[in-house]
């Protein structure tokens, strides 16, 4: 029976690079619309996951539904263009290019199932770069911008690729508190707008915090937790896994 | 503003027409001399346009790229040998340009960089061998002919002009569809960053053996108009490294990128090679050679890159202007 | 295999490994494909010829100028002729090579011609023999000088401070100059010794057999296969490598016969490009 609130299933994945395993059975699903927050320490296998859910990491065991559709084996473009979208946490802008050109190139390539010749695509390009106010800067080559720009690029052109689900894999990194939340404030308004699914792939629990439905907590290739962001605060193994056992048990005592 | 951009385009396009239909009379007008050397310089422009596609735009260098051009030239041998006409020859001899440009294009394609241009290499050096050792079938390492064309030869070498004409407006005419087409963003983005051109939807894989393969179409069939022309070719003539250099050092210097720039480029070296150091046939190695290191140095982006570089940073300039003076 | 066979592959390897090694180091580790390289050889070869015939010294003795001369060149050529042009990616690099290689060949053929050259040394003839099979002599010495310059090659690399910066940065460019190595610096030495051995690989070659920018062409097709075979910027898997192609020129002639030899060298080339393209030994760098 499929759930139709659920639109992204991910059954027991597993990474292993030899006798280390990267990500251990690891599954979890999102609900249509909903802000997932993905969390844990550095190292937790939070970006890794992302790879295999997107494809660009081949899964040691585990599969991954997308809409009801198994979507296990697909390349990455395919499973890019079903809607399964994600951004990078070091950005990958398409160097030589103009952020037009950028944004129009996920227009291009994108969701497969919809108008996305030349024209459409133009016309779609420059409304997600009013969206999310990069219009003024079109015509700027991407190595002239500054990196804030370069990660709302990066949205802009996920967005362009009209998805359904987005992983946003630390996109805060390397951005100070105020252009955090003017992020913050971009991400929330066009997940409203469009009904976007996010994924919220951060290391700082606090930014995830105020933004995410429920959080998934990861450490050490699992998952530890899952809840509401208050149940995940209050959860021991969480506070463990982020001070670790000693300072943890103080923590708990006081 | 609209208006201005589509004046420019209609202007650029009767220049283009004026440019073509002088070339295609100048054969009245001078010497033999001269018809072959623009012949040579088509056939250069258009092995030139096939490796920037590759490396210019999409920033894969097929190092062997010379091995279509040698298939395109055997192939076409050898269906004429067997009785033939040159025009049906010459499809079949591109179309196995492009089977074997899809076959061995899908693994060697996964390279990247260093080993893919080392690779093509290889399979050419390997291509080149069978041509040498298949005797029975393409005459081994003594080479091989064509059928003699039964015309004055005046005749004969003003009609490989107009078919190298051709074929090099032909191939700059399909790069300029295919480089602004939606494929050709898929092209671009390779070359700008493969990582996320994948996981924007490109399917990189159909797109990089697509362009390899329309590569080997054009230039196979430069190779057998040149067999035809020569009437005479060995395996180390057309599988020599020396073309697919040429065209990229004419590629460099004309503009990698651009859609004039390897004509410019063929224009340049040949003209170079022809008036200015032949005289000096001692020097004409190294005369190449100190060109090519000054071209790189100074005029990285080659001629077009460099002109359409500076009219693109005015244009910007001029509407940032008009933005702060609106807005 | 003979032993004799199994004789002359083996001194045969020894010098295409030196010749191997060079090329493999300035491809894996400075980055750099150097299509020069072969040019650098034969230049190698006419070095120690001019020594020769002015001062009747043997190559085996000029090798140490060749190599002296030739390391500085290299230098000469990565600092101003490559270095500037690494930001244009493989595209630049390789042309410029070439473009060296046009030069050099250029100067080559004006000074001594097109024609073969050799080196007469009075010894030439010379075998001496071992359970049954003959060693050459300057084929034997040019094996043993191969073998020492390599061994001293590998206890530059590990065991002095350059060599160290240079491993530093092959391995881990970032880390290397988070402590202070210039890395351009490291790149360049890399370099250099690469066209060192080259020009050390030339006078070898010049002791045994002629030469002539024709064969320009033969060593770099030869130099691009043991790199591969044995994995860039890895000494000793050039050297197994450049065994390895020994071998299969020795035993290639007399089994299948010259003609196709050259055909499935590279097509086991290109294969193990797509197969392994760390090389047949595997480990990238020194290992």
């Amino acid at each position: 029976m499929v759930d139709n609130d659920i639109i992204l299933d991910v059954k027991s994945i597993s990474k292993h690079f030899g006798a280390l395993k990267a990500v251990n059975k690891v599954s979890f699903q999102a609900k249509k619309g909903e802000i997932l927050g993905l969390i844990g320490p550095n190292g937790a296998g939070k970006t890794t996951i992302t790879n295999l859910v997107t494809g660009d990491l081949r899964k040691t065991e585990g599969e991954v539904f997308f809409k009801g559709k198994n979507v296990s084996n697909l390349w990455p473009f395919q499973i890019a263009r079903v809607g399964l979208t994600r951004t990078y946490q070091v950005v990958k802008p398409l160097q030589g290019m103009t952020v037009e050109e950028n944004v129009l190139v996920g227009s291009l390539f994108g969701r497969g199932d919809r108008k996305n010749d030349l024209n459409h695509a133009k016309k779609n390009a420059q409304e997600i770069m009013r969206l999310v106010g990069l219009y003024k800067k079109r015509e700027f080559v991407v190595s002239d911008i500054t990196l804030p720009d370069l990660k709302r690029m990066e949205f802009a052109r996920v967005l362009a690729m009209d998805p359904e689900v987005i992983f946003l894999d630390e996109v805060m990194a390397g951005l100070n508190p105020s252009e955090v939340e003017e992020t913050m404030e971009m991400v929330r308004k066009i997940r409203e707008d469009k009904q976007l699914t996010i994924v919220y792939i951060e290391h700082i629990m606090k930014a995830v915090m105020g933004i995410s439905d429920r959080i998934i907590v990861l450490h050490h290739g699992e998952k530890i937790c899952e809840g509401s962001p208050q149940e995940v605060c209050d959860n021991p193994a969480v506070i463990e896994a982020y001070l670790g056992k000693k300072y943890a048990k103080e923590v708990m005592n006081s | 503003m609209m208006a201005q951009n589509d004046n420019k385009f209609n202007i650029n396009i009767i220049l283009i027409i004026i440019a073509i239909l002088v070339f295609i009379f100048l054969p009245n007008f001078v010497s033999g001399y001269y018809v072959r050397i623009f012949t040579a310089i088509f056939m250069y422009a258009t092995i030139s346009q096939c490796i920037n596609l590759m490396s210019g735009y999409m920033g894969y260098l097929p190092f062997g790229h010379v091995m279509f051009f040698g298939i395109g030239a055997y192939m076409t041998a050898i269906l004429m040998g067997r009785g033939l006409p040159f025009i049906v020859a010459i499809p079949f001899a591109s179309l196995t340009a492009i089977i074997v440009s899809i076959i061995l294009g899908f693994p060697v394609l996964r390279l990247r960089g260093h080993y893919f241009a080392i690779a093509t290499i290889g399979m050419n050096g390997a291509i080149m061998s069978v041509a040498q050792n298949a005797t029975e079938i393409t005459g081994g390492a003594m080479g091989t002919t064509f059928p003699i064309i039964l015309l004055p030869p005046g005749q004969v070498y003003n009609y490989f002009y107009l078919a190298f004409l051709g074929l090099m407006v032909i191939t700059t005419l399909a790069m300029y569809f295919i480089v602004n087409s939606k494929f050709g963003y898929g092209i671009r983005s390779i070359k700008a960053n493969e990582d996320a051109a994948n996981s924007m939807g490109i399917n990189t894989t159909y797109t990089k053996v697509s362009a390899w393969a329309i590569g080997a179409f054009f230039t196979s069939i430069a190779g057998g108009l040149y067999g035809y022309w020569m009437s005479f070719i060995s395996p180390d003539e057309v599988f020599d490294l020396m073309f697919v250099t040429n065209s990229i050092i004419m590629m460099l210097i004309g503009g990698a990128g651009t859609i004039l720039g390897p004509i410019t480029g063929a224009f340049i070296i040949e003209s170079l090679s022809e008036f200015a150091w032949s005289g000096f046939m001692e020097y004409h190695l190294a005369a190449l050679g100190i060109a090519t290191i000054v071209i790189v140095f100074f005029v990285p982006k080659g001629v077009v890159g460099t002109i359409a570089n500076k009219i693109k940073n005015r244009r910007i300039a001029l509407s940032k202007k008009a933005e702060v003076s609106n807005g | 295999m003979s032993l004799q066979m199994l004789v002359n592959a083996i001194l045969l390897g020894g010098l295409y490994a030196l010749m191997g090694i060079g090329f493999s180091l300035q491809w894996g580790i400075s980055g750099i494909i150097n299509l020069s390289y072969g040019a650098m050889v034969v230049l190698g070869s006419y070095l120690s010829l001019v020594v020769f015939n002015a001062l009747n010294i043997d190559p085996f003795i000029s090798m140490f100028f060749t190599g002296f001369l030739l390391f500085f060149l290299g230098a000469f050529i990565y600092r101003f002729a490559l270095q500037p042009s690494i930001k244009g990616g493989i595209v630049f690099t390789l042309i410029i090579t070439f473009a060296i290689r046009l030069i050099v060949e250029n100067i080559i053929l004006l000074v001594w011609s097109a024609d073969y050259r050799t080196i007469r040394l009075s010894y030439a003839g010379t075998n001496f023999q071992f359970l049954g099979t003959f060693f050459p002599l300057t084929k034997f010495i040019t094996f043993l000088l191969a073998g020492i310059i390599i061994y001293l090659s590998y206890q530059f690399m590990t065991n002095t401070k350059i060599g160290k910066g240079i491993q530093a940065v092959a391995l881990d460019k970032e880390g290397a100059l988070a402590v202070g190595v210039d890395d351009q610096k490291m790149y360049m030495i890399n370099f250099a010794v690469g066209t060192a051995l080259a020009g050390v690989t030339g006078s070898l070659w010049a002791s045994i057999y002629s030469f002539s920018p024709h064969v320009i062409d033969v060593m770099i097709g030869k130099v691009f296969i043991i790199a591969i075979l044995g994995g860039l910027g890895n000494i000793w898997g050039a050297a197994a490598g450049g065994m390895l192609l020994a071998f299969a020129e020795t035993s290639g002639a007399t089994f299948l016969g010259s003609q196709w030899q050259e055909a499935i060298g590279l097509v086991i080339m290109v294969l193990i490009l797509l197969f392994r393209p760390h090389g047949l030994i595997g480990k990238k760098f020194f290992g």
